[in-house]
């Protein structure tokens, strides 16, 4: 290993740095700064919390780099065993915080397993896909049996009531198999669900709007008759499933909390309230910024959770447009390093692990500053490096240190090697 | 991908840099609360620099809707020491009124129940308090007409007002009304920090933005505590009013309207159950009778009818009049003075009515009537005297066209005139006007403006002084006053009011009279004035249903000057019966 410094992927670790900084900062500001006289003294201690995390992390950022990426693929089914058991244990044994009972207590330290889960889960479909030859996502049994890989643990995530991770973990599907050869058209009618749902819940004439392009797309894509057919049903069944959950399934307090982001006064002191604080926020920060730890909307408390899933409103508020932006750009370097890592590897394995993670990446980043913008519901998932969360900094810093260590060592993990 | 992340930059573009107007004021008035802070009210004073009227502070619990818990209830019920269904009622009394200002709650709570509030202020989120202020009293003197009181402002002045906040105080009757806008003061504006629970944190911007309340102006009040209590004590029990001014300057030394209320029981939070009672109380304690009772003005107009009657001629000073015991015309007119002859001086003190009479059928003969009402106006009568307190009534003082309009063109005769001339008939006065004569009879024939107020101090220690000039009634001249005020003398020497008015030291001069009351009793007229040389006070006295003047209204009046001039009373004994006196107790009727 001549020259590992060459072969390392200084953009990545930078970015990571970046990130983390910034995490760190926007973590001291929301509970450290003046806000802290307002704040019980556990969640003050959260900005040291997330400091041992970070050294913890660090470390395992360092020892990963001195595995070779095969034990990762051989270890695959047996981490992600490990991560089920893990996750049942969870459901039986585990702590409820926020009610969400996916914590478990190790010798006093809380870990949130599911974050794990993520990990295992990328290992092992892109093991079993890339195991075999006769294996593709093109083949309607390896397909399934891919997507059924991540649908057990995402139905346990759903039964620790999750529902973000489980969301995270389902996003998975289109895109693992979509890299792993099945066609774009399938892929794109697999994620239209999504798609079709969101515009669905702004108004039902946007829902329909939704499936007529995503089924034209289907067709351009495929030319084929039946899926675009199919398409064109299944996304007016979904439209049609949206507003009758909406105006007959669901109570209108659940309701009125998916209607928070189209409409955020439609409630302004229920659901709307962390929507209204969160854009109010952001939009009062202006182009540079109050400064930090100058913020009204963080230091009066006015944000929600402000340490973990409202983060980004902070760094909006005191950082301001300049702040904010950097903050996409860096995460969207990140992205396209991966995307990029993954495409020059010579290993399918690799390939998709790194794609996985990336995706992983992307939904976080996606839901959480979607949702701080007032442009998605309130889901309440991290942001990837920055939001306080040991467990969730830790996966996301060891998902990225599997990605460093493949790119490390793509000349010797190789299948011409 | 890319492109999601684009719509995410967008939309941070959008909300930070295009909207950013919307949302910096938005997150300002999230974290900066603006509040209005109340002006100390004016004082008043009295003429000795006294204090009438001032402020003590009574603590409020406020509710801020949006931020209340109502899971409080039970612990907020408890701390306050009330039902908590009476909680509720005024929650939503307030969530009515605005779901994210502040209400008052609980007005005037004591201070143990407020400390107790603001111990566990830090679980009662929406809960807030304010200090403010209530009117108190601190003279034995009641004075509830003169000074008024305060009520919370209504919603049609605060919506036309920028002077006012819901819940603010306004004054409804008397000085309070009169002078709101000096005793009021200018609110002032605090912006104080919150945080998102409504914590208040301190200043904004070290409270740069702050304006600080200006002070009401204080009022200086012609008042003479002393006599006005005095003046209370004799009314008691009784129904009427005295009026007593200083006849140089028209200031109002002591005002009673009788019966009487208490401001205190309307101060600060009001008492409802008193409120209603003297609301449906059948003698109207609200009514101020000494400036809108309006009673015809009988034998006490005799001075004055004297003065016109010398100065259009139709009498001189030694002009006889015959009394066979009445006047004829047409019919009998009775005059209860013994049968005889009278001279001006003897007419007055004796209160002959054929005497004037004959003045008033000689005025309406030559065709004076309207002359006759013109200068009767002049001393004040038949229209309002802007004394310095609402709710003044002008009296009725006919002439030719009112009676035309009254009765109809030529449905109306010399009979109809002739019993104005003993202040009876379609004619009406009230105790401040009668007062105004006296006065006016007593300065010599100088109008005066009849007032409260001398001086009104503002907030910067400057003074406006409203002290109103005197002004000589052209038509009067000394000659004719001299025998008018001669005849008043007699009044109290060995006329109708000398039991009681022919007091050792003091010279007093006045005029009995008995107003003709359809609903009851007679109600009993004294107007007076002392020291006869070198007047310093006027006073009129009614005493309703009381008959005869010269056993109620005469004894009340020379007491309250006895007390004016003297500092004291000699005649206790006349003190006991008058503030043990019943008009029930007396029978009959004098002129």
């Amino acid at each position: 290993m001549n020259n590992w410094y060459k072969n390392f992927d200084w953009i990545l670790v930078l970015c990571w740095i970046a990130l983390t900084l910034i995490g760190l900062a926007a973590i001291y500001s929301a509970t450290q700064g003046p806000v802290s006289q307002f704040l019980p003294s556990y969640i003050q201690e959260n900005f040291f919390k997330q400091l041992l995390w970070v050294a913890i992390s660090i470390v395992i950022l360092i020892i990963v780099q001195f595995t070779a990426p095969r034990t990762f693929q051989q270890g695959s089914y047996l981490f992600y065993a490990f991560c089920i058991l893990l996750m049942i244990s969870t459901l039986l044994f585990g702590v409820e915080i926020n009610g969400a009972r996916s914590w478990i207590s190790i010798a006093g330290v809380r870990f949130q397993v599911s974050e794990i889960m993520k990990i295992g889960t990328i290992l092992a479909v892109s093991n079993y896909l890339t195991s075999r030859r006769n294996i593709s996502a093109e083949k309607l049994s390896s397909a399934l049996i891919a997507v059924g890989i991540i649908l057990l643990p995402t139905g346990l995530t759903l039964l620790q009531n999750d529902t973000g991770t489980a969301l995270v973990l389902l996003s998975l599907i289109p895109v693992m198999l979509f890299w792993s050869g099945l066609p774009r058209g399938i892929s794109l009618f697999i994620i239209s669900p999504a798609i079709i749902g969101y515009f669905a819940v702004i108004q039902w004439y946007w829902g329909i709007l939704a499936v007529l392009i995503v089924s034209i797309a289907v067709f351009l894509i495929q030319k084929r008759t039946w899926l675009t057919l199919t398409s064109l049903i299944f996304g007016i069944i979904i439209v049609a499933g949206v507003h009758i959950a909406l105006y007959q399934v669901l109570e209108p307090h659940q309701r009125a909390r998916i209607e928070a982001f189209t409409n955020p006064s439609f409630d302004p002191h229920g659901a709307g309230w962390n929507v209204i604080q969160a854009k109010t926020a952001i939009g009062s920060g202006g182009l540079t910024g109050k400064g930090f730890m100058k913020g009204t909307q963080t230091q009066l408390r006015f944000l929600p959770e402000q340490w973990t899933d409202f983060i980004y409103c902070v760094i909006g508020e005191e950082f301001g447009f300049i702040g904010a932006s950097i903050v996409i750009i860096i995460f969207l370097i990140m992205l396209m390093r991966l995307l990029n890592v993954a495409g020059s590897h010579n290993h399918p394995f690799a390939q998709l692990v790194i794609v996985g993670i990336a995706s992983i990446f992307f939904v976080h980043i996606l839901i959480n500053i979607g949702s701080a913008m007032g442009l998605l519901p309130v889901i309440g998932i991290p942001l990837p490096f920055i939001s306080y969360g040991g467990s969730a900094f830790m996966s996301n810093t060891f998902m990225l240190a599997i990605a460093l260590n493949m790119e490390l060592y793509h000349r010797d993990f190789s299948i011409f090697v | 991908m890319i492109g999601l992340f684009f719509v995410l930059i967008g939309r941070l573009y959008q909300l930070q840099i295009l909207d950013y107007q919307k949302y910096n004021p938005l997150s300002k008035k999230n974290s900066i609360r603006r509040e209005y802070v109340s002006p100390a009210r004016g004082l008043i004073y009295d003429r000795n620099g006294n204090l009438l009227v001032d402020n003590e502070p009574i603590y409020t619990i406020t509710i801020t809707p949006a931020k209340y818990d109502t899971n409080n209830n039970a612990l907020l019920a408890r701390l306050l020491n009330v039902k908590t269904s009476d909680l509720r009622n005024k929650i939503t009394e307030a969530e009515n009124y605005s779901w994210h200002r502040k209400s008052r709650l609980y007005t005037e709570v004591d201070f143990g129940i407020f400390s107790r509030i603001q111990e566990n202020i830090w679980r009662l989120p929406g809960i807030g308090h304010l200090i403010e202020s209530k009117r108190h009293y601190p003279t034995p003197a009641k004075a509830a007409h003169l000074l008024g009181y305060l009520r919370e402002v209504s919603q049609k002045t605060y919506l036309d007002s920028d002077h006012y906040q819901l819940g603010d105080k306004v004054g409804k009757s008397g000085l309070e009304q009169i002078y709101e806008n000096y005793l009021r003061g200018k609110q002032g504006t605090s912006y104080k920090l919150v945080n998102a629970f409504g914590q208040e944190l301190g200043p904004y911007d070290n409270g740069n933005l702050d304006k600080a309340p200006l002070q009401g102006s204080d009022l200086y009040t012609t008042l003479d505590t002393d006599l006005q209590i005095f003046a209370e004590k004799l009314m008691k029990n009784k129904r009427g009013s005295i009026v007593a001014l200083n006849p140089q300057n028209g200031a109002i030394l002591a005002m009673v309207s009788s019966p009487e209320y208490k401001l205190s029981k309307l101060a600060g939070r009001l008492d409802h159950k008193y409120w209603a009672k003297i609301n449906a109380d059948t003698t109207s304690p609200l009514f101020n009778r000494a400036i809108a009772a309006q009673e015809p003005p009988g034998s006490t107009i005799k001075p004055l009818m004297a003065l016109i009657g010398l100065h259009l001629g139709v009498i001189t000073p030694k002009t006889v009049i015959n009394n066979p015991g009445y006047f004829y015309l047409g019919r009998r007119y009775g005059d209860h003075a013994e049968p005889g002859k009278y001279d001006l001086v003897k007419a007055i003190a004796h209160s002959s009515n054929t005497y004037f009479f004959t003045v008033m059928y000689k005025i309406a003969r030559n065709g004076l009537f309207n002359k006759w009402h013109d200068l009767a106006s002049d001393f004040g009568l038949g229209h309002l005297d802007y004394v310095d307190l609402p709710g003044e009534r002008k009296g009725i003082l006919p002439d030719s066209s009112y009676f035309n309009n009254r009765f109809g063109v030529r449905k109306w005769s010399i009979g109809d005139i002739i019993n104005l001339g003993i202040g009876q008939g379609v004619m009406s006065v009230t105790p401040l006007q009668m007062a105004l004569v006296s006065a006016e009879i007593a300065n010599n024939g100088y109008k005066v403006q009849p007032h409260i107020v001398r001086a009104i101090k503002k907030s910067d220690g400057t003074f406006l002084s409203t002290d109103p000039v005197k002004k000589k009634i052209s038509w009067v001249t000394q000659k004719d006053i001299d025998v008018v005020k001669k005849g008043m003398r007699e009044v109290a020497v060995e006329g109708t009011a000398r039991w009681y008015a022919n007091v050792k030291n003091i010279k007093i001069a006045g005029k009995t009279g008995t107003a003709q009351n359809p609903r009851g009793r007679d109600d009993a007229w004294f107007i007076s004035f002392a020291p006869y040389k070198n007047p310093k006070i006027a006073l009129a006295v009614l005493v309703e249903n009381a008959g005869y003047g010269s056993q109620s209204a005469v004894p009340i009046s020379t007491l309250m000057i006895e007390k004016y001039l003297t500092g004291k009373v000699q005649r206790k004994w006349l003190l006991k019966k008058m503030i043990n006196f019943n008009p029930a107790d007396t029978t009959g009727t004098d002129e």
